[in-house]
């Protein structure tokens, strides 16, 4: 794909139909408003063929990165009262999350239970991370090196029959 | 009479389901309060290693607390070209991608764990599997020793602590311990450990061992600084 092109490009070019993009967001009135987050220059790209379903990564508007691309597999998530109370507001995936978090699990327990790719749930825990709808705990840097950790979990384990 | 209710709230269909997508950057930031009530359990995990059919999935699903979950059903037709079950009686299910379960250590910790094939090409996974874990439990299959190379060698590599687990298929070992432990080459060090996959607290023993590992580990480092 073309990510970069000079202005004098897109006054020739026509702005290829969004909805080519991102099938699921062409409903009537429906348009995405949120400010454009891809490279600037992919106006230029040659028109879309008619696209045959929709990938994982177009849940995620293009993105492969979370916004925070240490988030643990393992770190835990729970829906807070701004998302339960804007869950009904919330897209799809968004949404679906938002409900399923009500009691914390883990990234990997979001993606398994969606049926998500596991880099997807990433990206998608991390928007609603960001936006004040999920609590998130992560382990502490140096966990693994703790030893008053350890040994809990040690005596946890022992409790087991 | 016109019975028939009248239909002027507009038609439901036309209505965009949801008009808008989450805006990041709307109304409410990061730092929102008024859930301070209950904050999600601190999270450890331990890595359970091991080539397929060597009972990962059982190791796991045997001991978790909840119904083992697995992420990337994907992995199936990439499993069925390498996966060598054939030569493995009595094997049914194929471990793909990462599967896990959990354990509820007190009221704040829970433990996670992660099963994961050791095959080379899974290679990208491991960075997020491993990063941070307290250890790892490598199986061997005694009848497939190659098959546990690439963990053994990623672990040691990495120095994460980890122990090496015999299944004991049918009750027994095709090879005694020290026979592996020559032909794995670990260290003196690195326990050496045969377990039954099918009893939970063989697992649980299995996995204590890999936490005094990790404990030994810890005090090495605080130790040595």
């Amino acid at each position: 794909m073309v990510l970069s092109s000079t202005p004098g490009d897109d006054e020739r070019r026509p702005l290829p139909d969004p909805g080519l993009i991102r099938p699921y967001v062409d409903e009537p009135g429906g348009v995405d408003d949120r400010p454009d987050e891809r490279p600037s220059g992919s106006n230029g790209a040659p028109p879309y063929p008619e696209p045959s379903g929709v990938r994982p990564y177009l849940l995620t508007g293009g993105r492969v990165r979370p916004v925070d691309a240490s988030l643990e597999i393992e770190a835990q998530v729970k829906t807070t009262s701004a998302g339960r109370a804007d869950a009904v507001r919330l897209a799809y995936e968004y949404r679906d999350i938002v409900l399923l978090c009500a009691q914390p699990i883990a990234i990997a327990e979001v993606a398994a239970r969606l049926g998500l790719h596991l880099g997807v749930a990433r990206v998608l825990t991390s928007d609603l991370i960001e936006a004040g709808y999920l609590a998130v705990r992560r382990p502490d840097a140096g966990l693994h090196q703790n030893k008053k950790i350890i040994e809990r979990v040690i005596r946890g384990l022992q409790a087991i029959r | 009479m016109d019975s028939k209710p009248s239909v002027d709230a507009g038609n439901p269909k036309l209505q965009p389901p949801y008009p808008q997508l989450l805006d990041p950057r709307s109304e409410r930031g990061p730092g929102e309060s008024g859930d301070r009530s209950g904050q999600p359990p601190l999270p450890v995990k331990i890595v359970v290693a091991g080539g397929f059919g060597v009972g990962k999935t059982t190791t796991v699903s045997v001991i978790s607390e909840i119904p083992l979950l697995t992420t990337e059903a994907a992995m199936t037709e990439v499993a069925a070209h390498i996966d060598r079950t054939g030569h493995v009686p009595e094997k049914t299910t194929t471990t793909v991608a990462l599967d896990f379960g959990c354990i509820t250590i007190d009221e704040e910790i829970k433990l996670y764990l992660f099963g994961t094939p050791g095959q080379d090409r899974f290679g990208f996974m491991w960075h997020d599997l491993t990063q941070g874990a307290l250890g790892a439990l490598v199986i061997v299959d005694t009848r497939r020793l190659e098959d546990c190379y690439a963990a053994v060698d990623y672990f040691e590599h990495h120095d994460i602590p980890f122990v090496v687990a015999a299944n004991r298929f049918d009750g027994r070992l095709e090879h005694h311990l020290e026979d592996v432990r020559w032909a794995l080459a670990v260290s003196d060090e690195t326990p050496l450990i045969s377990f039954d996959a099918r009893q939970r607290r063989s697992v649980r023993d299995a996995l204590l061992s890999v936490l005094h590992m990790s404990l030994a580990r810890a005090e090495y480092s605080s130790v040595v600084g």
